[in-house]
């Protein structure tokens, strides 16, 4: 007899589950954001198509606010450690994650790397943690990772149909930036198109235009991070 | 591609289920896969059967996987329209069209039926 339901064990039993697939990466990921407060950091998850420009974000945030918040970042590729060498070559903390051929981080992984960067800093703290996602703009919106905030990318050359055509990426995220601006003269790209677009999917995005290269629309970005970073106490 | 690893995580949550139940035959598993979930329905049904053949427990076993309608709701009047796959033009009630999507994004194990 079976002693979980008392049935002589061979009829069929029906168990109901009604749990998400995803509730011990989630689960995983709580942990990862109350280890991520004690380092003192907001993190931010970024996700974009490969080459649409978060590698030289991060470069140029760190130019600019380098000096003035404590910044660390962990790199998710699927190979190389070139990611994290040009942050590393920056000076700050960095930790390269490689997937070794998944196309995302999940929680499991990015706790791996907290524990590095920690070691890292040796006792020191953070004021902003970066998780440069794998370069991709589908699987990576699945997994919650324990981040604050959640970015989105488009880059001016990939078109202004993306939101469209990667909802998720959208409906989860905080903040869309549409980057390399200065290259606007060169596309058939419509600012307007893509952010009426975008805000359909998610009405509470906030939207940022900003060249990288230029500087242009960066004040936006920089003061929105100084926002995240201001301390109540 | 992240299919791939949602279902082996379906797989050891049906293993270790299985052995709380002490059953050695899965029959039927339901999974609900929202549209707004950003998973592929068909590249999830392959990763299963290809990783379900290489265990005994879930050789036998059949995955049933419903997809429900989607559901917009309405950003002005927070009317809610369900509709199989188009996003609904206007809302039904106030005309609006500015309608945001309405969860969808869930992946959920359902029910498991097993010996």
């Amino acid at each position: 007899m079976c002693d979980a339901c008392g049935c002589d064990g061979t009829s069929s039993k029906v168990l109901e589950i009604n749990q998400s697939l995803l509730a011990a990466n989630n689960a995983m990921a709580e942990k990862n954001r109350i280890h991520i407060e004690s380092l003192g950091a907001v993190a931010i998850n970024m996700i974009s198509s490969p080459g649409s420009g978060k590698t030289t974000l991060l470069e140029k945030t760190i130019d600019v606010l380098g000096e003035e918040l404590r910044i660390g970042v962990i790199e998710g590729d699927i190979e190389t450690e070139r990611d994290a060498e040009r942050i590393r070559a920056k000076g700050v903390p960095v930790v390269q994650l490689t997937t070794g051929g998944a196309c995302h981080l999940d929680a499991a992984l990015t706790h791996r790397g907290i524990h590095e960067l920690e070691s890292q800093l040796s006792g020191k703290k953070l004021d902003l943690l970066f998780i440069e996602n794998v370069g991709n703009l589908v699987c990576p919106a699945t997994f919650y990772l324990g981040e604050h905030r959640r970015l989105v990318i488009i880059s001016v050359p990939e078109g202004p149909d993306k939101p469209a055509k990667y909802p998720r990426a959208f409906i989860g995220s905080h903040v869309f930036i549409i980057s390399k601006t200065d290259l606007m003269p060169y596309f058939d790209f419509s600012i307007d198109y893509i952010t009426d677009d975008a805000l359909r999917l998610n009405p509470e995005l906030r939207v940022m235009a900003l060249s990288s290269t230029s500087g242009e629309g960066f004040e936006s970005w920089i003061s929105w991070l100084r926002s995240l970073c201001i301390r109540t106490v | 591609m992240h299919e791939l690893s949602l279902v082996q995580g379906l797989l050891s949550q049906l293993e270790s289920l299985a052995r709380q139940h002490k059953t050695s035959s899965i029959r039927i598993v339901r999974v609900e896969i929202g549209q707004f979930s950003g998973i592929v329905v068909d590249s999830f049904q392959f990763a299963f059967e290809v990783l379900a053949k290489e265990s005994f427990l879930m050789k036998n076993a059949e995955l049933e996987i419903r997809v429900p309608p989607m559901q917009y709701k309405c950003f002005q009047c927070q009317n809610v329209l369900v509709v199989d796959n188009e996003p609904p033009a206007m809302c039904s009630k106030c005309q609006s069209t500015l309608l945001v999507p309405d969860g969808g994004d869930g992946v959920i194990l359902l029910q498991v039926e097993m010996d």
